[in-house]
């Protein structure tokens, strides 16, 4: 009942009547009604005002009320409810993201992949209405969550990427083959990979750029990310006395990477820092725009009934009252 | 009121109290009123009994038998009628009570006219509205009919004691007043003493049966005619029907004793009922 609207809501002015009405029934009351000719009335101040005298106003109360609910009929109250369907023509992409050691270096903070993996998740929160799915790689590839709108699940199998799973390397052919193959036989209009890696493609038995190609033949546009700072970067190495530290410099085959993008139609992008990353994420949220169409019906219906009740049953009641309860004379 | 009709009216009044003054008044109202003075009226044969003083003795030594006097008490007898005319007459549930009272005013008025009596008026609201002085005759006597039935009031409310204090001021000598109101007024009570000094006085109370008893008729919306205060009463009350017939009573019995206590002649006649015998039965109190 909260979405009351009204048809005719210039009709409610006509309310402003009522005090007029209210009026009419109350102070010229004794113009209006006849009164018996009586001689003498000095009597009355002997007399007791009995229930029916202090409620006889109510009578007009009711048929007060009984107007206003008229007008507040006639002003035709409606409930709405609304119905929407979208028709979402969604992007579908895939995050192919690279595992490899490399990841782990901390010229991002925490980390390249704890770094890359909290601002993919926010990407994927950004964009509900399209598919998902997750390609992790470095010495080979799979897949870590197939193309799905279901974005809890995504974002937890996300969570779950880590380094060292599989064997370590950079397959870089491998991955963007198995995220191809993922959004091979999508319907979706636009088709996208965003190929997020720190390293030069050292593993795998595709070539990246034959990928490419494959990529070009099915219609996917390839975003490729190169992640890591200019220079060297810190690497974590696991010793027997602990973890230790060593800078190295950072390998990264960009020219790999922007003739990938370039073959398939999509760009190549150098993060060398979060901020950096998140502007990245942000720009090719905007290049893959998700059409989608609102179709809403307002579906509405009249509630002017139980008004009308209400009023017939207050009109009968001041009737009844006026006829057998409080009966008057003239 | 068009002129013919109220001539029939006036006639059926004239006919219709003619009758019946002769019927009520035949013996009672002759001696009812106590005249001033004695006049001589006849001779006749002594009866054993008879007061010696007023034998005549010429006649009686003329027949060498005793005769006596007989005096009458003198006629030459003034009848003031004090009608009440305000708003409060209006009122009636047959008919009004204004109605009831110029019928037993003409009533009166035919009486007296038949015992060779003058008759006046006096129309009072909250102030005399018309004074007619008293005369003799059939021709006043109709006047103060057609009055009767066609006044109109200027004012609506009830003043007795003026009515009654007009009443010493333009009647010097003593007369016999008919007072005829529904006595729905107060403060009468000092021209009342002062006014049964001069005068005869004669009260005679209409009423009307919804006066003394409320019925039970639901809600009643009553607009008082001569103050037009308007009031609701719950008639379906037992309570408030008690206490209106209490009320009712209770005004009774302070007016009647307050005529008992002057000495006034006093009558309560509905509107409902024939005013006739409770002519009657006030005049053979006399």
């Amino acid at each position: 009942m909260e979405n009351i609207v009204f048809e005719n809501p210039g009709l409610l002015w006509l309310l402003l009547i009522l005090p007029l009405v209210g009026y009419w029934l109350f102070a010229k009351d004794k113009k209006t009604r006849p009164y018996l000719h009586y001689s003498d009335t000095r009597v009355g101040g002997k007399l007791k005002k009995t229930w029916k005298i202090r409620l006889y106003p109510v009578l007009n109360v009711l048929r007060l009320l009984c107007i206003a609910l008229l007008i507040v009929a006639l002003a035709r109250p409606q409930t709405k409810s609304k119905n929407s369907r979208k028709n979402i023509e969604g992007v579908d992409i895939v995050m192919a993201m690279d595992i490899s050691g490399s990841m782990l270096a901390e010229d991002f903070k925490p980390n390249r992949l704890e770094s890359s993996k909290q601002l993919a998740k926010e990407f994927i929160q950004a964009r509900e209405s399209d598919r998902i799915a997750i390609v992790a790689f470095s010495g080979e590839a799979y897949t870590q969550c197939p193309l799905t709108i279901d974005h809890g699940i995504l974002e937890n199998r996300l969570k779950e990427l880590q380094s060292g799973v599989i064997p370590d390397g950079t397959a870089l052919g491998d991955g963007l083959a198995v995220a191809i193959n993922r959004i091979r036989q999508s319907d979706a209009k636009s088709k996208v990979v965003i190929l997020l890696t720190d390293g030069v493609n050292n593993a795998g038995s595709i070539d990246p750029l034959t990928a490419a190609d494959i990529a070009k033949t099915f219609g996917i546009k390839v975003y490729t990310i190169g992640v890591g700072t200019r220079g060297l970067a810190p690497y974590p190495f696991r010793t027997p006395f602990g973890i230790q530290y060593q800078n190295t410099k950072v390998e990264i085959d960009e020219e790999l990477l922007g003739q990938i993008a370039e073959e398939t139609g999509g760009r190549y992008f150098r993060a060398t820092n979060e901020n950096n990353l998140k502007e990245i994420f942000n720009e090719i949220d905007q290049l893959e725009k998700t059409k989608i169409e609102v179709v809403s019906f307002e579906h509405r219906s009249e509630e002017y009934k139980p008004l009308l009740w209400c009023a017939l049953v207050l009109l009968l009641l001041e009737i009844t009252g006026r006829l057998f309860v409080f009966k008057t004379l003239p | 009121m068009e002129t013919s009709e109220l001539l029939k009216r006036v006639r059926k009044i004239e006919i219709k109290t003619r009758t019946l003054s002769k019927q009520i008044f035949s013996g009672q109202y002759h001696s009812a009123f106590k005249g001033r003075g004695m006049a001589f009226s006849e001779v006749r044969e002594y009866q054993s009994g008879d007061d010696v003083r007023f034998i005549d003795w010429n006649v009686t030594a003329r027949f060498s038998r005793p005769y006596i006097k007989v005096f009458e008490e003198e006629r030459e007898l003034t009848v003031m009628l004090l009608v009440d005319v305000s708003a409060s007459g209006d009122f009636g549930t047959n008919r009004p009570k204004r109605e009831s009272i110029s019928e037993i005013a003409a009533t009166l008025a035919f009486s007296a006219v038949q015992n060779n009596d003058k008759v006046g008026a006096i129309f009072f609201s909250s102030e005399v509205e018309k004074y007619i002085p008293p005369k003799k005759g059939k021709t006043h006597l109709l006047h103060i009919i057609r009055e009767l039935i066609d006044f109109h009031a200027s004012k609506k409310g009830t003043d007795i004691g003026e009515a009654l204090k007009f009443l010493r001021n333009v009647q010097k000598r003593k007369s016999t007043a008919f007072l005829l109101s529904d006595f729905m007024a107060s403060g009468y009570e000092e021209a009342l003493k002062i006014a049964c000094k001069a005068h005869e006085l004669i009260a005679i109370q209409v009423y009307d049966p919804l006066e003394a008893q409320l019925p039970d008729w639901g809600l009643l919306r009553l607009h008082d005619n001569e103050s037009g205060q308007e009031i609701m009463v719950d008639a379906s009350s037992e309570y408030n029907r008690k206490a209106f017939a209490r009320y009712y009573e209770e005004e009774r019995r302070q007016r009647e004793n307050l005529m008992s206590k002057y000495g006034i002649t006093h009558a309560s006649i509905s509107t409902e009922e024939d005013f006739v015998k409770p002519l009657i039965n006030m005049f053979s109190r006399l």
